[in-house]
């Protein structure tokens, strides 16, 4: 598949971001002035085990070149165990989309409490500076999408 | 006037110069009608397609119009007359053409998508010369030799195929195929259906008048309420419109639908007056075998087996037939 | 073979006549010989009708659920597979194992590819088995093939599946006969939540079929219903068998409905699991 590489072209990224740890932390890292790249997208959940794969599906139907899940550290969740089931829905998940073609960097899953600003300034900045290197994405992407919308005929 | 069999692929290329030619191919491993590639030799023989050529004139997705909404509302249509031909289509799949004919253009309501890919296709048809054992199409009253409303006519004679025009777009067809084609050509027309079913010019009437017969409790428990019986189907033509929303843009598009599916007769507010598979089974069962022919005149059911041949659980309209017959 | 046949009939002749159950899911003849179709048994003197022979292909299990509150048992005829398949909605909460009466059959393999690597032959839950166990075996290639595929770079991977999954006509017999598809109303179904529109386009197959894979995945018995009944032929068992054979090097030796308790793998955790998300 040939990708016509345009020079200005940005990754979109989608952050799904647990309440808790997470978006706590990308709050910090705002107070703290860091900057990170703007091409991430920050949705907030209550918890990462509330993102359902399907969100991530979806994610890449709307033309979403990255899609990142955050969460709380192991042992940490608010909810005692939610991440728990995290760990084990999205290491299958990641491995599934490999089946079928999807780079497994273009999803990832990362644990980062509310402390580190920094952490996850570097984990968006390295996830997407590896999107970069691949590509925009077509697999998975809408006709509507990837055609262009309703001008293009 | 006869083609010889060595001429076919140089008759498809006149053919394909100005159209779309659809030829029964194989994608992926199922049997259907292919886009014609320009060079494929093509094999008329063997089994029917295990899909039926209805999406060529109604397709399983047709995207009708985009529309954009700001201060007013901008509305494109997709307007789509493409010259297409179906070589090669039998004489059962002929005659699900002439069924849709009756839905999509008479009494009254044209149906303009379909019409305009109706009006711009030719339909040179291919007498069956092997019949699959799931095939009756001679006991609903069709001639596996002969499909009348065809453009083209073509049987197996041997070497050659033998052709006829029915129609005016058919005689254009011969003349441009007039350098292959040479004189004279006998076929034989005395293929038959090895599976008879005993459908009676009674049955319609008689089924109308069962509908709360209990021979319904027990021919549809097995089914599963998938849709495969409607859309392996040459005539079941229901669809269901939808918008593919972005938005304050996106498509219109119109698409197949079955009434195998719980959604389809459920209203807003929950009541679906087909709540199990039995309302929905006899619904089907009824309208290929007594609706239709109440409003038409003739069957939607063409005898062409591929519902009996795919069903997961393996019901068989000709065992309904049969049965519904003797009770 | 006939004399199983006849403990068949018989036996199902007595628990009609008795009134142990209503009714008695089982399989009987079509008009070809290589082919049989579910029937449902209700009369004592129509247990001649049932069969057993090597095309008795259809799952039987999933049939009790349009029945979920019964005035007598149902009994259903299970095999190896349809016996996962009780213990799949058991363990769902969809069906109540007081609900049923089960007559074992052990299977020497139908007309399936699937059976071939079939670890399962006997029913592992049963009310009476009729005839007698036949020889398990442990099937060295039950992820051979996912193993193969791979080994394909993504390209070729998404190529084969995008393929694949134009063939798809929505018909939906692969979730309608699956016993781990038994959701009150799927996903695919809620048109207006707008997961799943009703195009059929080679995204929206390609969606389906992931996120199906994905709900089942860690809770499919491999009974091979859902690529025996796909009209278009599409290999629906390699999605997943793709997250068994993860489920299995991940967290550990893992068959699903061999018992009615063991929660599935998605449903659980271990606070040991490996971590990847450091």
């Amino acid at each position: 598949m040939s990708v016509k590489r345009d020079e200005n072209w940005e990754p979109q990224i989608l952050a799904f971001c647990c309440n808790w740890c997470t978006y706590t932390g990308a709050d910090l890292a705002g107070l703290n002035r860091m900057k990170y790249p703007e091409n991430v997208r920050v949705v907030r959940v209550p918890c990462s085990s509330r993102v359902n794969p399907q969100f991530i599906l979806r994610a890449f139907q709307k033309g979403c070149d990255g899609v990142l899940v955050c969460g709380c550290h192991p042992g940490d969740c608010h909810y005692a165990t939610g991440n728990y089931f995290t760990r084990r829905r999205f290491m299958l998940m990641q491995r599934l989309l490999e089946y079928n073609g999807i780079d497994p960097k273009r999803f990832q899953a990362r644990w980062i409490s509310g402390s580190e600003a920094a952490k996850f300034r570097d984990t968006v900045t390295r996830v997407s500076q590896e999107i970069k290197e691949l590509g925009p994405n077509k697999k998975f992407q809408e006709e509507w999408y990837s055609e262009g919308g309703a001008g293009n005929e | 006037m006869q083609l010889k069999k060595t001429d076919l692929t140089g008759a498809l290329k006149i053919l394909a110069a100005d159209a779309s030619v659809f030829v029964p191919g194989e994608i992926e491993g199922i049997k259907r009608f292919v886009l014609w590639d320009g060079e494929s030799d093509v094999d008329l023989g063997g089994a029917n397609t295990q899909l039926p050529p209805k999406d060529i004139l109604f397709p399983c997705t047709e995207k009708m119009y985009n529309y954009k909404m700001g201060d007013s509302i901008e509305i494109k249509e997709i307007v789509e007359k493409p010259r297409q031909v179906i070589f090669g289509i039998r004489p059962c799949d002929m005659r699900s053409i002439d069924c849709m004919d009756h839905v999509f253009l008479e009494k009254g309501f044209v149906d303009s998508y379909y019409s305009r890919k109706r009006e711009n296709v030719t339909l040179i048809a291919m007498g069956c010369t092997t019949p699959e054992r799931t095939c009756f199409c001679d006991s609903m009253g069709l001639d596996p030799n002969n499909a009348p409303n065809a453009d083209v006519m073509m049987n197996d004679g041997g070497d050659t195929l033998v052709l006829e025009a029915y129609t005016e777009k058919g005689k254009a067809v011969l003349e441009a195929l007039n350098g292959l084609l040479s004189e004279g050509g006998q076929a034989k027309k005395d293929t038959a259906c090895t599976l008879k079913v005993n459908m009676t010019p009674e049955l319609p009437e008689k089924l109308a008048g069962m509908f709360d017969h209990p021979i319904w409790d027990e021919v549809t428990r097995a089914c599963i309420g998938c849709a495969t019986c409607t859309y392996v189907c040459p005539t079941c033509y229901c669809f269901d419109i939808d918008s593919d929303n972005h938005g304050a843009e996106g498509t219109k598009f119109r698409c197949w639908d079955s009434c195998m599916f719980s959604d389809y007769t459920r209203m807003a507010g929950g009541h679906d007056p087909r709540p199990t598979k039995k309302e929905r089974v006899r619904n089907r069962y009824m309208h290929k075998l007594s609706y239709f022919h109440e409003r038409y005149g003739q069957h939607l059911c063409v005898g062409c087996g591929r519902c009996v041949e795919k069903c997961p659980a393996h019901m068989d309209i000709t065992m309904f037939i049969d049965k519904a017959a003797e009770v | 073979m006939s004399s199983i046949i006849e403990e068949l009939q018989s036996t199902v002749k007595k628990l009609l006549e008795d009134g142990t159950v209503g009714y008695v899911i089982g399989w009987g003849a079509t008009r070809f010989p290589d082919r049989t179709t579910p029937v449902f048994i209700t009369r004592p003197e129509d247990a001649h009708k049932l069969v057993w022979n090597h095309y008795c292909v259809n799952g039987t299990a999933k049939y009790a659920l349009d029945d979920r509150y019964p005035e007598k048992k149902i009994g259903i005829i299970i095999r190896g597979c349809d016996s996962r398949a009780v213990n799949r909605m058991i363990q769902d909460n969809q069906l109540k194992r007081e609900n049923l009466y089960l007559i074992g059959i052990p299977c020497d393999g139908k007309e399936n590819p699937v059976c071939e690597g079939c670890q399962h032959k006997n029913p592992l839950v049963y009310d009476v088995l009729i005839g007698t166990p036949v020889e398990e075996k442990i099937n060295p290639d039950r992820f051979k093939e996912v193993a193969e595929f791979e080994k394909l770079s993504q390209d070729e991977k998404y190529e084969y599946w995008a393929k694949q999954y134009d063939k798809c006509i929505h018909c939906y017999a692969c979730r309608n006969v699956c016993p781990a598809c038994n959701c009150k109303e799927c996903y695919a179904d809620q048109y207006r939540v707008g997961w799943q529109g009703k195009q059929n386009n080679r995204n929206s197959n390609q969606v389906y079929g992931l996120t199906r894979a994905f709900h089942v995945g860690d809770r499919c018995i491999e009974c091979g219903e859902c690529e025996r009944v796909c009209p278009m032929g599409l290999p629906i068992m390699r999605q997943t068998k793709k997250m068994l054979k993860d489920i299995n090097d991940l967290f550990g030796d893992y068959e699903c409905g061999l018992n009615d308790s063991r929660p599935h793998v998605l449903g659980e955790f271990d606070l040991q699991d490996r971590d990847e998300f450091m």
